[in-house]
């Protein structure tokens, strides 16, 4: 499945696609919820690598709008609790997610997106 | 600090000191390791704390036990006299303390009578405690260690003409040996002719340090085999590979998540992902942890990179064209791949993981080397700035074996993503020309590992 967690780590990569290529776009998703394991620690050293408006998007995308559109200063409990919701507790497990630049789709199958590219797409 | 008598497992003796090291490493302690490397299963390492000893006893899957160190000698009075020099030690337990003590000996059988007389010739420390079998406050051991023999029919071991003996205080008995058989691959509920045996991905999983919180990537997932030691560790895992079917098996869900479902891991696997490691879709770097990985060297699965051996033909490339016009797209588009050779990858490996990793990082992995030709340039020949090998451990099969290296990202700045040599030249071997060993791994196991004009 895919999680938003690593959704924001993945950008198109297309030969000659290397801007406005992310985040890839969300269709026709079937989603679950399944709990994962609350750590604190490994999302306050996350936090610096995620792209918020871009996780804040796709999660309204699929449907959740329990983050706030701006990354609050102040990272409380509270906080790291909708986020640990957000990052590793929405599975996707259908669907596509399509590169809003060249337009290229990523299917996702049992859970697993393909990204190899075709032939023409190589640099 | 302090002696500690280390008894290991037989097996895989070139992994046992990496393995202790990185765990010490991951909790932040030190060791004292002996300057000549033993392959006996007995050593003796100073540690600062008992508590040091336990915790390495409850992760490394190469210890079986560890022992307060009391004495060592290459004959009895040699141990004696260290064991006397140790009274401090064992000078609290004389008065009241359970114990049970006993003899036993590696590559040979003790025989009773001499085992008695072995205890008897202890008395001089004078225990007063009670003799307690089942539940002692205390266990002493004493350890004859002998040669191996095997094979060798005529020159039978005499009884006490062992090499070293040693004596001292149970601390903790090994636990994490019994890992072994929860990730039996035979008994997971999906495993392929590509996965790596049980103790070997533990080892692996030790030499990456997982622990909770900790983000782990095999760019080569396959069936998933390391995937599982390192969340069980603690760690969250992503793997990718260029053949989503290697991950995916043929039943539903997908067989990583059922074989991790089944050691109740499922939430640590964080995500598949079917890309060409050259071809990658990561955002960014500075990401993982650590890296570990069996990269394929073609024997058993083909190594593969997107792209094609030749040129296509104009006629091909006109169908093709066709194809992609006319947007049919109820098959399943399969690109072309073309060989990647052994010397190449790993490059590249180590390239895409200075990447990857946080500085600090490990990348683990196994090269296979072929034995008669193999030397330590091979493996600085594929390093790069900011890289360093911290532990390369032979695993032999005769002629040829396998390496497992781990590198370390001692490099504290990010760097950009890598460019990846895509077409065949070799002008990245740089001024000295070095061809590493492993390079055309495959074709030379194929040929037997025989030598050319040989
Ligand atoms: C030795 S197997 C790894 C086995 C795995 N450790 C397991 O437990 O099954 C190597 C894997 O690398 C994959 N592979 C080959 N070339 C690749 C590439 N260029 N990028 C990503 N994966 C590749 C193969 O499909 C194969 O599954
Ligand atoms: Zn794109």
């Amino acid at each position: 499945m895919v999680r938003l967690i690593t959704h924001n780590l993945l950008a198109c990569h297309a030969k000659g696609c290397n801007a406005n290529n992310f985040p890839l776009q969300f269709k026709d998703v079937e989603i679950e919820i399944r709990e994962a394991e609350f750590n604190p620690d490994f999302l306050r050293g996350f936090l610096p690598k995620i792209e918020w408006k871009a996780l804040v998007d796709s999660a309204r995308q699929i449907g959740d709008t329990s983050l706030p559109a701006e990354q609050p200063e102040m990272v409380d409990d509270d906080f790291l609790k909708s986020l640990h919701h957000v990052l590793l507790e929405l599975h996707i497990e259908e669907g596509s997610m399509t590169c809003p630049n060249c337009s290229h789709v990523y299917p996702i199958s049992n859970g697993i997106p393909n990204m190899l590219l075709a032939e023409h797409e190589i640099a | 600090m302090r002696g500690y008598l280390f008894v290991f497992a037989q097996s895989h003796s070139e992994f046992r000191i990496p393995e202790i090291q990185s765990i010490a490493e991951l909790y932040g302690f030190s060791l004292q390791l002996p300057e000549l490397e033993s392959v006996g299963p007995f050593v003796v390492i100073g540690l600062e704390k008992e508590d040091h000893a336990r915790l390495l006893a409850k992760r490394c899957i190469l210890l079986k036990s560890v022992y307060e160190f009391w004495g060592q000698g290459s004959t009895y009075e040699e141990l004696h006299n260290s064991t006397r020099a140790h009274k401090s030690l064992w000078d609290p337990y004389q008065q009241d303390t359970s114990f049970r003590f006993f003899v036993t000996a590696y590559n040979h059988t003790i025989p009773q009578s001499r085992q008695r007389q072995i205890m008897e010739d202890f008395s001089y420390m004078a225990y007063l405690g009670k003799i307690e079998l089942k539940q002692p406050e205390l266990v002493m051991g004493c350890f004859e260690e002998y040669d191996d023999t095997r094979g060798l029919a005529k020159n039978r071991v005499k009884d006490g003409n062992f090499r070293q003996v040693y004596f001292g205080r149970l601390i903790e008995e090994g636990s994490a040996r019994a890992l072994i058989g929860h990730f039996d691959v035979k008994k997971r509920a999906y495993y392929g002719n590509t996965s790596m045996d049980a103790e070997m991905s533990l080892l692996m999983a030790n030499q990456t340090k997982a622990a909770p919180g900790s983000l782990i990537y095999d760019p080569f997932m396959g069936t998933g085999s390391m995937a599982y030691p390192t969340a069980h560790f603690g760690a969250l895992v992503i793997g990718s590979d260029i053949d989503g079917r290697q991950m995916r098996g043929k039943e539903k869900p997908a067989g990583v998540f059922r074989a991790a479902t089944q050691y109740g891991l499922a939430s640590r696997i964080l995500g598949l992902f079917t890309f060409d490691m050259t071809r990658n879709p990561w955002r960014c770097g500075d990401l993982f942890d650590a890296i570990v990985t069996d990269p394929p060297y073609g024997v058993r699965a083909g190594a593969k990179r997107l792209g094609r051996k030749t040129e296509p033909s104009e006629k091909h490339k006109e169908v093709y064209r066709e194809r992609l016009a006319s947007g049919r797209t109820d098959q399943p588009y399969i690109p072309p791949t073309k060989p990647y050779e052994l010397s190449d990858l790993a490059r590249d490996l180590v390239l895409l993981s200075r990447y990857l990793l946080k500085p600090g990082g490990r990348l683990v992995f196994f090269l296979p080397t072929v034995t008669d030709e193999y030397e330590d340039v091979d493996i600085q020949s594929m390093l790069c700035e900011g890289m360093e090998v911290i532990a390369n451990s032979l695993q032999d099969f005769g002629s040829w074996g396998r390496r497992l290296v781990t590198i370390k990202k001692t490099a504290t700045t990010s760097f950009p993503p890598p460019v990846f040599n895509t077409n065949d030249d070799t002008s990245w071997l740089g001024p000295s020309g070095h061809v590493p060993a492993h390079k055309d791994f495959r074709e030379k196991y194929f040929q037997g590992f025989r030598k050319e004009n040989s």
